[in-house]
């Protein structure tokens, strides 16, 4: 591994022990009892902050296509745990570990994705849980 | 002539023991080598190395930083920091009575309805604990840079007095002074509308607060922050801060534009 690569593993270690997002408290709005785990196509990317948010298509129990809605850290935290702007591209077959939001809407808090290169990446967002 | 030209610098280099590095092959802003970061003699950030100093002799903050987070039983900390966590064990936050139940309302709805949730400041302390901040130390004036929405703070050294409290900020007005290796920032004038900690604990436009930084080594600094509000508390009371040097990366823009939290938070 060159030195520029060690040094970004190094920041990005350190930085993973900051306190990247305080916008909002995780437990106001995240149920940590409703893990859940989310597969289905992309159909928007919003790279923005506060937060990022990515939206899928994913099929429910009847088959039906049910658009969910994804919640990231912002671009900053993201770009610091290898995310690029276009990690994410409309039509990719993603996998989504999170929590459930608690007013029951289709909105979850993603702690990590598998991007459709099999990579997984930390999502970053407000849990405050370290990963991995 | 070019070649003649580097080797002699990088001769230079090795004669001030300084680890060349080259600027070029690295033009990623995010991995960027912070200029003037002592290393060690493979290249790496040297955070043990003594703390640089100004022209006028006086310690230098200058630098991004970040804080520690404390060492709390449960890791997950899903509302944010809490002040309390930042004083030694056992220790309390002398709340008057009013302040009390609404702290208790504040984080018995888990932090829902905080500023910053609005996108609005963390203030003081709070945004201290958040995020990446880079201190920018001139003759006269030290400049506090927050990722966190891109907001800034001045802390005004130039010997001038605390303003009467003609339009109370967020961020208050803050003058700073040396005494001895410590610099001590005096801050007045805030407005009523921040929370000093994300948990919530409160503050009134009477908060006076007293921060005392002291920078160990290169990559080691501390922070004293006494709260100093009768109006919300009985006495005066403090809490420490740790903050770690944050080398080779920079901050990054964040401008707070897409809020679609508010919508979705939840006081249970």
């Amino acid at each position: 591994m060159g030195r520029r690569s060690l040094q970004a593993v190094a920041a990005g270690v350190m930085l993973l022990a900051m306190r990247v997002s305080a916008h909002h408290s995780f437990a106001a709005e995240f149920d940590v009892q409703k893990p859940i785990t989310l597969t289905g196509a992309v159909t928007r990317v919003d790279w923005t902050n506060p937060h990022a948010h990515f939206y899928l298509d994913v099929k429910d129990l009847s088959g039906a296509l049910v658009n969910w809605n994804f919640e990231l850290t912002g671009p900053n935290g993201l770009l610091r745990r290898g995310w690029t702007r276009t990690s994410l591209n409309l039509g990719d077959i993603v996998t989504v570990d999170g929590y459930l939001a608690k007013d029951g809407s289709h909105y979850v808090n993603a702690v990590t994705v598998k991007l459709s290169d099999g990579r997984k990446v930390f999502a970053g967002s407000s849990s405050g849980s370290t990963p991995p | 002539m070019q070649t003649f030209a580097r080797f002699s610098v990088v001769l230079l280099a090795g004669a001030l023991g300084v680890a060349l590095i080259e600027p070029r092959a690295s033009a990623q802003w995010l991995t960027y080598p912070t200029p003037g970061m002592p290393r060690t003699a493979d290249g790496k950030p040297n955070f043990a190395a003594p703390a640089p100093r100004s022209s006028d002799g006086k310690l230098d903050l200058s630098g991004i930083w970040t804080s520690v987070r404390p060492d709390i039983p449960r890791d997950d900390n899903p509302v944010g920091p809490n002040l309390k966590d930042y004083m030694p064990a056992g220790a309390t936050i002398p709340m008057q009575p009013w302040a009390e139940e609404l702290f208790k309302e504040r984080s018995g709805r888990l932090g829902a309805g905080r500023p910053s949730e609005r996108c609005l400041p963390h203030s003081i302390p709070d945004a201290m604990l958040v995020g990446s901040l880079k201190f920018v130390q001139t003759p006269g004036l030290t400049i506090l840079l927050y990722e966190e929405f891109n907001h800034f703070r001045q802390i005004f050294t130039d010997g001038r007095p605390l303003p009467p409290p003609l339009q109370p900020a967020w961020f208050g007005y803050s003058i700073g002074k040396w005494e001895g290796e410590t610099f001590v920032v005096d801050s007045r004038g805030f407005n009523d509308q921040s929370w000093l900690d994300d948990w919530g604990h409160p503050h009134t436009d009477t908060l006076h607060t007293v921060e005392r930084f002291r920078r160990s080594d290169f990559g080691h600094m501390e922070m004293e922050v006494t709260i100093d509000d009768p109006k919300a508390y009985t006495r005066p009371w403090s809490a420490t801060v740790r903050f770690n040097l944050l080398a080779d990366t920079e901050m990054i823009e964040n401008i707070c534009e897409n809020e679609q939290d508010n919508a979705h938070t939840q006081p249970k």
